[in-house]
Order: C-alpha cells, then sequence, then structure tokens
C-alpha cells in the first residue's frame, strides 16, 4: 500500500456537502459524531475546509444551482479521495427525480465510490458503508 | 375594529372594484378585485387598516394564472386574500414591490416561475433559479414541458 494511500485510510477526515437535501440525512450524518455512535474511533473527523478532507460526504438531490459548486469543491480535493452519496436523493434524486430543477443525479457530475441508500440512511449503514469502503480499498491496493 | 366592520368598509369603499367577494371562513376572506385597482387595495390595507403584508402566491389555473397578495390582520385575526385574474394572453400588473419591499422578492419569485411581469418593479433578476435557464421557459406552468436534453429522468434499475 503506498503511503498516500495510507495517510488516506489512517484517519480518513471528512467533508460533509450539502448539495440542496432537507437536511434529514445531515442529521444522520452528524449522529454518527456524537458518543453514541462514535465515529472518531475509525479516526474519522469532520473537517471545516475540504482543501483538508480525504472523503467527501455528498447529500442531497443537486439542483442546478449546486451542481456547479459541487463540481468546484470536488476539484479542490486533495486527490487521492473517495466520495460518497449518502440518502436516496443523492443516489437517484428520490422523490425529486421529475424536478425541473434536478436534472440529473450526482453520480453524473463526480465520480462516486459508495451509495448508501435509505431515506434517511440509520447512522449504522454510513458507519458501516465507510469501513467497507476502507477495507475495499485497502484490499484492492494490496492486489495491485 | 371588528371583522364586520372592515368587511363593510371594503365593501363600502371599493364597491366598483370588487370582482368576487367569498368569506371562505371566520379566518379568511377571499376578494377577487380588478387589476388596476391593486395599488389602491394595498396602499388602503396597509396603511389605513394596519394590516401586514403576509405573502403573495402566484396559481396556473389553466385559463388564467391568478396571483394572491395575502394580508394579515392580527388584532382580529384575519387573513384578507386580493386576487386578481389574469388572462393567459397579458399578464401584466402593477407591482406592490417598489413602494412595499416586502413584497420584492416574492414578486422576482412569480415572475421567473409564473412568468408574470409585475409593472414597475425596481429590479426584475433572477431569484432561485439558475442562471442558464433560458428565457421564456416558466417551470410551474401546466404546460411546462422538459427543455434540457441532458436531463435523466429514470433510475438507471
Amino acid at each position: 500500500m503506498g503511503v498516500k494511500l495510507n495517510a488516506l485510510l489512517k484517519s480518513p477526515w471528512v467533508f460533509h456537502l450539502s448539495t440542496g437535501s432537507c437536511n434529514n440525512c445531515d442529521i444522520e450524518v452528524l449522529d454518527c459524531l456524537t458518543p453514541r455512535f462514535d465515529i472518531e474511533r475509525f479516526g474519522m473527523l469532520l473537517a471545516g475546509s475540504v482543501r483538508h478532507a480525504d472523503v467527501l460526504l455528498v447529500t442531497g438531490s443537486a439542483n442546478r444551482k449546486s451542481m456547479e459548486r459541487v463540481k468546484k469543491l470536488y476539484e479542490q480535493v486533495p486527490k487521492p479521495c473517495l466520495v460518497v452519496a449518502i440518502g436516496e436523493c443523492a443516489l437517484s434524486r428520490g422523490m425529486f427525480i421529475n424536478s425541473y430543477n434536478c436534472p440529473v443525479p450526482v453520480d453524473k457530475i463526480i465520480p462516486v465510490d459508495v451509495y448508501v441508500p435509505g431515506c434517511p440512511p440509520r447512522p449504522e449503514a454510513i458507519i458501516a458503508a465507510i469501513t467497507k469502503l476502507i477495507g475495499k480499498v485497502k484490499k484492492g491496493a494490496e492486489k495491485s | 375594529m371588528n371583522r364586520e366592520t372592515v368587511l363593510q368598509d371594503l365593501r363600502k369603499k371599493f364597491s366598483g372594484e370588487i370582482v368576487e367577494f367569498m368569506e371562505k371562513s371566520p379566518k379568511r376572506v377571499y376578494i377577487e378585485i380588478k387589476k388596476d385597482s391593486l395599488r389602491k387595495w394595498a396602499s388602503y390595507m396597509i396603511k389605513d387598516l394596519g394590516a401586514r403584508f403576509n405573502i403573495a402566491s402566484g396559481v396556473d389555473s389553466r385559463a388564467h394564472i391568478e396571483v394572491l397578495y395575502h394580508f394579515t390582520l392580527e388584532d382580529i385575526n384575519l387573513i384578507i386574500s386580493l386576487r386578481v385574474r389574469l388572462k393567459k394572453t397579458d399578464l401584466e400588473i402593477d407591482s406592490l414591490g417598489a413602494e412595499y419591499p416586502a413584497a420584492n422578492w416574492i414578486e422576482r419569485e412569480i415572475h421567473e416561475i409564473l412568468g408574470v411581469n409585475f409593472k414597475g418593479h425596481p429590479d426584475m433578476r433572477k431569484l432561485l433559479l439558475s442562471d442558464d435557464w433560458p428565457e421564456g421557459v416558466y417551470p410551474l406552468r401546466r404546460d411546462y414541458k422538459e427543455w434540457d436534453p441532458n436531463a435523466i429522468r429514470d433510475r438507471g434499475v
């Protein structure tokens, strides 16, 4: 495993990006940080700036205005980075699929590594997804 | 001031400008007015009656586009909605945004979403839609059709 990837997975710093969600997924993400679920035991921290982040958490169905912002922020994340889409809206826009303001799902705007379905997904689901992601990247790195 | 005297005064003062007077419930009254008299109505409601301008709303009712201005009289627990019915061929209405700043943004939103032109509005830019939204496409009209060829409307399963 490369030095870069090791540094990325040891303590992934997470940037939480809401692209116009109803805030329910955002509350679940914040729930992960509370002592009950305590996501910090995996070394995860919410980063204040996207330039410090290793993982981009995307919630909400990206609308025409936030699409441009999502692209800009993705360009600013130090690479290699991982993108996690949380909630039905970020996966397929959920009930907003026919909305005039939500033309494409998030994974058509930026490449997404993990999808966490649910409306909203439980904190356990988010933790499981991220630990699986870490395991998968480690396995992939060992093979190559 | 109570509900009956307020409504009676309105009927007397604006007898020629009322199209329809509907008392929906004890708390809500809808008054359909002629569109040229909107400014007069608004100034009477706000300056003389002391009503609060609550919000405006727009409805596409197929044959017409309706713009409703909702005023609240908090002392007597009454909401008076002034309804202006506009023909789809002539979507011009006097703006309240110049005189009452509270109406500024909602008129901008009704303009971009339903295509109503507010005469005399100080600043008729887009409010919520993105900058690349095409001119003349109004998303909340009944006859709105998908205009973006790149839009994906299936879940991919």
